[in-house]
């Protein structure tokens, strides 16, 4: 286990009992970025509510470091560990900085009063995130996309150490996709903050993480570097794609060939 | 923005605190005899020789005047933990059926122990009252399980609140002719005839209730966010969820125990003072919706004593003619 911030052994995760994905080994230092990639339905949400602690385990064990997350005490793992997951989110009368200061809850006494010393970092947080502008606006009534953001920003003043994120970009336009991957670098670069997150562009799980976890069937169908997945026809074997069904359509089929190939 | 909230704030509580007092004394004032304020000054510093002015005060108008400030707190707040429990805004006692519920088994133990001679307590007035808001709300959770549209949720409540009232119906039917008037009387829902041995009863259990839930305003809030972020900064929510179906269910049945089920109060109240705080921050409406609840209720009293007098009206059709506009408004107001 050492050196290894995030860790799972033979975790094992599914629904009502129902065995989904078997014996998963991950191993993450400080600071890496994790993808999880598959197809629709692989189980990609289940995985990560299963480490967030939102779904019992099936079998094995995470580790925060040494610490074996299921026997960690709630407020201790709110402090480390923060989520923005992709059900929707419906409250009422709440601004987004109201929003966003939520995520102080692990750090306010037993009433929940914001100190001036938290009001600075959610200031500060939303300055980072650039939602500032956002500030006052009812959370219920902007758009899919800025929801997303101030959930991310949410995830951040918690100050955690790792960050769980459900599809995090699939609301966000190119610019605030390209901007959430600055972001998350940047995280990690002054905090070293971990991140294990799914994502439906491959592009960006390409450039971006240092992992990629893919998800097919019964056993995680592979594991390793960018370098490792994207060569070959990996890609195509695990979306059931087959590049020859775009012969004919010439864009389609380049951008195909594309897609599999590791390029730095 | 910020200090502005905090006016805000303030002003709403100065505000509703005003409309209790106001309203509490007209409520001592006002009646089949009218008493004058010097005259009630007198009284309260003992100077006031008239001995049935200050019987009526005294035994009668006061303790009223104190329950209703007590139980019409109680029920807006057990209204605000329904709707916040099942993220409901139009969830209540009264229609999820949990104060007919209540109304069941304690017309059930009444008819029983009446019927052999035994004295009802107050203590055991509550205590049938909170199985039976359990019962109901047992029934409704169940139903929860298996429904998630929020209009079909108030449905079956509102099926199992009408069971509940045809099975007391028909409880009342077969008693004796004695209690069929108390019963009958009370299971319409009333504030007369408090003593001050129920406020006592009332003030120990609802304060007690009130506290408690006070203390639970942040786990609250963290859950309005929903179950996976409560989940994740720390909520336990297993234990939460159990203490807000007790808490709701015990001030549900202390209103029905001595008032009888009332209608809409717990629906309309809670939603008129969101709108007033602009906010549905638990630490702010936990006491804005109780005092709101006294303001609301004293107010209904008042007009349900004079407006047939001699002839009381039940409190029920008070509070429906000016709560059942709110709930349509809250429809109205809805997006889906």
């Amino acid at each position: 286990m050492k050196n290894y911030y995030f860790s799972t052994k033979k975790m094992c995760v599914g629904y009502d009992n129902k065995l989904l994905i078997k014996d998963m080994e991950i191993k993450l230092r400080e600071g890496e970025i994790l993808c999880l990639i598959g197809p629709n339905g692989a189980g990609k949400s289940t995985v990560l509510k299963s480490i967030a602690g939102q779904l019992g385990l099936l079998g094995g064990t995470v580790y925060l470091g040494e610490d074996d997350l299921s026997e960690m005490k709630a407020e201790e793992l709110a402090k480390r560990m923060s989520v923005v997951f992709t059900e929707k989110v419906r409250v009422e009368l709440k601004s987004c900085r109201d929003m966003v200061a939520t995520g102080r809850y692990p750090y306010t006494g037993w009433f929940g009063i914001l100190s001036e010393e938290d009001e600075l970092i959610v200031d500060e947080v939303m300055e980072l995130t650039h939602i500032t502008d956002l500030s006052e606006k009812d959370f219920d009534k902007i758009s899919d996309g800025q929801k997303q953001r101030v959930m991310l920003a949410r995830a951040i003043c918690q100050e955690p150490e790792i960050v769980v994120l459900d599809e995090p970009t699939s609301y966000l336009d190119i610019k605030y996709k390209l901007e959430f991957l600055l972001l998350l670098q940047e995280m990690r670069e002054k905090r070293g903050l971990t991140v294990i997150m799914s994502l439906h562009e491959l592009e960006l799980a390409k450039i971006v993480s240092d992992k990629i976890l893919c998800l097919k069937g019964e056993y995680v169908e592979r594991y390793g570097t960018p370098e490792e997945i994207f060569e070959s026809d990996f890609i195509e074997l695990l979306f059931d794609m087959n590049e020859k069904d775009f012969i004919g359509n010439e864009r389609l089929h380049a951008y195909m060939k594309q897609i599999g190939k590791y390029e730095r | 923005m910020r200090k502005n909230r905090k006016n805000r704030n303030i002003t709403v509580f100065f505000l509703l605190g005003v409309c209790v007092f106001i309203f509490f004394i007209l409520n001592i004032c006002i009646g089949s005899v009218r008493i004058a304020l010097p005259d009630v000054a007198r009284i309260f510093s003992g100077q006031e020789s008239n001995e049935t002015v200050t019987r009526i005060l005294w035994d009668i108008r006061f303790p009223r005047a104190t329950a209703v400030l007590i139980l019409g707190g109680a029920l807006s707040l057990a209204g605000y933990l329904l709707q916040t429990f099942f993220n409901n805004p139009i969830a209540g006692p009264f229609v999820l059926g949990i104060s007919s519920g209540a109304k069941m088994v304690v017309a059930l133990v009444m008819v029983f122990l009446m019927g052999r001679g035994i004295r009802v307590t107050s203590a055991s007035m509550i205590f049938a009252a909170f199985i039976g808001a359990m019962l109901s709300m047992g029934f409704v959770l169940l139903m929860s399980h298996r429904i998630h549209n929020m209009s079909m949720l108030v449905v079956s409540g509102v099926m199992i609140g009408y069971i509940c009232s045809a099975v007391t119906e028909l409880v009342v039917t077969f008693a004796d002719d004695a209690d069929i008037v108390n019963l009958h009387n009370w299971s319409r829902g009333s504030f007369s005839g408090m003593t001050w041995e129920s406020v006592k009863v009332m003030t120990v259990v609802v304060a007690a209730t009130f506290l408690a839930v006070f203390l639970m305003s942040k786990p609250l809030g963290a859950y309005q966010l929903g179950d996976a972020y409560a989940r994740n900064v720390g909520v336990n929510l297993q234990l939460l969820r159990v203490c807000i179906v007790i808490f709701s269910s015990i001030l549900s049945a202390c209103i029905v125990a001595f008032a009888g089920p009332i209608s809409f109060v717990g629906i309309a109240v809670p939603q008129l003072v969101k709108k007033l705080l602009n906010t549905t921050e638990p630490i702010l409406m936990i006491p804005a919706c109780f005092v709101g609840g006294s303001a609301f209720c004293l107010f209904c009293d008042l007009l349900a004593k004079t407006i047939l007098a001699p002839t009381e009206l039940s409190i029920s059709t008070v509070t429906a003619i000016f709560g059942a506009p709110v709930v349509l408004w809250i429809i109205k107001g809805r997006k889906a």
